[in-house]
């Protein structure tokens, strides 16, 4: 079963949520922590509703607008999200004043608005969309159950359209209370995160729907082909990895020559970049090109949602924008793009995305 | 064609006891659960709640775990025990390959971990190795490292149908081809955090609740875990197969974030839909075990809808939260197991507290466990954001 991608509504740490293919240039800052830029929500939302509306609501609500309206106003026949961590500032504000106030609750919206599910049912309730509407919160495979849960939607035949979302947000106290784990590095020039050759990452966050149809609409023939997840001891060998990357590509009729970009999760920590080194070197041959894109969005649960909508716009142009770049010579035809991510060398995810003809 | 997909093994701990046999003599005793907070401190200590009879350290030797070795929240302790159960139920089947997989469901995760360290981590970083526990993966990552499982494992947040959109999701995965055995389920302990909250939104039984009784006040806050094991039927060893899941449904109110409409409309589409795929008719289902919270809304909405779904005779209906409480993100699971109970012992389980039936409604729940013929059970389960999901489980 594929999925045509016919539609994105992407709110990043770039310029996404306004442009329709590649930002005109790719902001950097220094720090290590990205936060998006977002748009004016009065356009997209109704400002009355905006009054006292999270912002990660906010995102979520806007950025499926956008895919919505950049689709045709499509009522979708599933709402699916992904969420590694969920309304996680409500559900700080919420533990915060129940610990700071001996239990005195004087304000229970953040309560409410700390539910996992909130964004893809205040997205029903926005669009009245009575559909099957689910939020999987697994780290680094939110994203990707709910990649899976559509595909499996659109293989059993009743249904059309699917709006898919991956969104997570970055927190104050996130940041502090994963710095004791030592997650991020000094701020660095985020563009050149990979430069650095330390431990630690930076801290990013996004909101990233797609629209996944049976058809291929006008001008979108660009599909998501499958997904695969696997969990291994973050000490496992490289050979248990590749042998997944082989089932996967093979389960998809392709062989590994066959992709021409494989877009790496490489977050520039020293403790896990390495599989993605041995596999640029010792298992892909020189047919493949490689791009990364934690530079552009930072480290967060859902960023293969991020990964997603630059592989559709790396199909729909044909080029990799050079500073994530990591071939001497980008492919001269893209037609096979796989994702790769892993978070801290626990979970992995692989997703296929292939243009058309 | 799709798989048909087979219950192999159930597993529970709630209020009403460890172990399916303790639940059962709970229903034929018309015991609950419901007691006042002895585990978990709160300043909300004389609210009923309906908790596990045991401490973390004792939840941990049941489990076999080492808390000296290994950090575990409440929640995967509780989660631990039911898949163990199941697992052992449906005959200890092989759980490896990329054929199996591991799905489980929770509204809270860790957060008793979360609450309990939260100020020291902040102010002074101490405890931070509790930190990777908090979330509502780890209940599920840690069951799976238990049970070698490394493919297809996720775990679903949707309010309180989280555990019934778990249980539909390997039934999917099955029916798709996608696995061939998959362990479902959903846990949530007591936490402060969902105490506060729930007495927050004023819908917190002062009394203890009363599922269906005109006089109801309220939900009561219970916590437990369930897990069902799954199978499609190439794989499932006929002697196990104690019944069939064969239908299901999610749909979406989009009525209000955290209240269902009065009219019912999101809990009729959600049993309508699972009747039509299971290819049942309203007068094939032999008993409702609904989600019956005691709120004075979700009663009223669920059984107007139940009326209006079964216009041809309404089979018998009941809360089983009367007994275990709301287990939240663990419900749908647990009632699922009550369900297969009921189809494996051929009896109807009883709704207690209902003394003054509902004048709203024609039906009221049995009083007591009741001798029937058992072929289709409707679970329903309704979640926070209008999220309604209803399964089917049939005699095999």
């Amino acid at each position: 079963m594929k999925a045509y991608i016919t539609a994105n509504g992407i709110i990043s740490p770039q310029h996404t949520h306004d442009a329709t293919g590649l930002p005109g240039h790719f902001e950097t800052r220094i720090s290590n922590r990205l936060t998006c830029i977002e748009p004016d929500y009065r356009t997209l939302i109704n400002p009355i509703l905006l009054r006292r509306m999270p912002r990660i609501l906010k995102m979520g609500l806007a950025s499926s607008q956008l895919c919505i309206n950049r689709s045709g106003n499509i009522q979708p026949d599933a709402i699916i999200v992904g969420t590694g961590l969920g309304c996680l500032h409500n559900l700080e504000q919420f533990l915060t004043e129940m610990l700071s106030n001996n239990e005195h609750i004087t304000s229970v919206l953040p309560f409410i608005n700390s539910t996992h599910n909130a964004v893809a049912s205040q997205i029903a309730m926005l669009l009245k969309n009575h559909n099957y509407n689910v939020t999987y919160c697994h780290r680094g495979f939110s994203f990707e159950s709910a990649c899976l849960d559509a595909l499996m939607h659109l293989a059993e035949k009743h249904a059309e359209h699917i709006l898919v979302g991956g969104i997570d947000e970055c927190t104050e106290d996130f940041m502090n209370l994963h710095g004791y784990l030592e997650y991020w590095k000094h701020p660095v020039d985020t563009l050149g995160l990979l430069n650095n050759k330390t431990t630690g990452t930076i801290a990013g966050e996004g909101s990233a729907f797609f629209m996944l149809s049976r058809e291929s609409g006008n001008n979108a023939s660009i599909a998501l082909r499958g997904v695969h997840t696997f969990v291994t001891s973050d000490d496992a060998p490289a050979h248990e990895i590749v042998s997944e990357i082989d089932y996967f590509i093979q389960d998809k009729g392709l062989h590994q020559d066959c992709l021409d970009l494989v877009i790496l999760g490489m977050n520039g920590d020293v403790r896990y970049d390495k599989i993605y080194d041995y596999l640029r070197q010792s298992y892909f041959t020189g047919k493949t090109g490689f791009a990364v894109y934690k530079p552009l969005c930072g480290e967060y649960y859902t960023s293969s949602a991020f990964a997603l909508w630059l592989a559709t716009v790396v199909l729909n142009q044909q080029m990799v924008p050079a500073p994530v770049c990591l071939s001497p010579a980008a492919p001269v035809m893209i037609k096979n793009v796989m994702i790769y991510n892993h978070i801290r060398n626990v979970e992995h995810t692989l997703m296929l995305v292939t243009a058309d003809g | 064609m799709p798989q048909r997909v087979f219950v192999t093994g159930v597993g529970i701990i709630s209020a009403t006891g460890n172990g399916t046999g303790e639940n059962l003599a709970s229903f034929y005793d018309l015991r609950t659960g419901i007691g006042n907070l002895s585990h978990l401190a709160s300043v909300h200590s004389h609210i009923p709640v309906a908790e596990v009879n045991q401490s973390n350290e004792g939840l941990a030797e049941i489990a076999g775990a080492d808390l000296t070795e290994g950090k575990y929240s409440r929640n995967t302790l509780l989660a631990l025990i039911a898949s163990q159960q199941a697992f052992a139920d449906a005959g200890s089947p092989d759980l490896s390959g990329r054929r199996t997989g591991i799905i489980f469901a929770t509204t809270t995760g860790g957060m008793d971990l979360n609450e309990r360290y939260y100020k020291s981590l902040l102010q002074e970083g101490t405890f931070k190795d509790y930190i990777p526990f908090f979330d509502s993966a780890d209940c599920t990552e840690r069951i799976a490292s238990y049970f070698g499982v490394r493919h297809n494992i996720t775990t679903i947040s949707t309010a309180c149908s989280s555990s019934a959109n778990a249980i539909m999701h390997g039934v999917r995965m099955i029916r798709n081809h996608n696995v061939h055995r998959i362990l479902v389920g959903g846990a949530d302990a007591i936490t402060r955090f969902t105490l506060n909250g729930f007495l927050a939104l004023e819908i917190v039984s002062p009394t203890g609740c009363r599922p269906f009784d005109q006089f109801r006040n309220g939900l009561t806050i219970g916590e437990g875990a369930a897990a069902l094991m799954l199978e499609s039927e190439e794989m499932a060893d006929p002697s196990r197969i104690i019944c069939e899941i064969t239908g299901y449904a999610n749909v979406n109110e989009a009525y209000h974030q955290t209240s269902s409409s009065a009219d019912g409309m999101g809990a009729m589409m959600a049993m309508q839909q699972a009747l039509e795929i299971a290819g049942l008719h309203d007068h094939d289902i032999s008993y409702i075990n609904a989600h019956g919270t005691g709120t004075e809304i979700n009663d009223l909405s669920e059984g107007r809808a139940i009326e209006h779904v079964f216009q041809g005779g309404i089979p018998p209906v009941s809360s089983t939260k009367a007994f275990t409480g709301h287990t939240l993100g663990a419900a749908g699971a647990v009632e699922a197991v009550f369900a297969v109970l009921s189809i494996r012992h051929q009896i109807i389980l009883p709704g207690i507290n209902c003394l003054n039936p509902m004048p709203e409604l024609t039906f009221r729940p049995p009083a007591s466990v009741l001798k029937a013929v058992v072929n289709h059970v409707i679970s329903n389960s309704f979640g926070f954001g209008g999220n309604n999901t209803s399964l089917i489980f049939s005699k095999a």
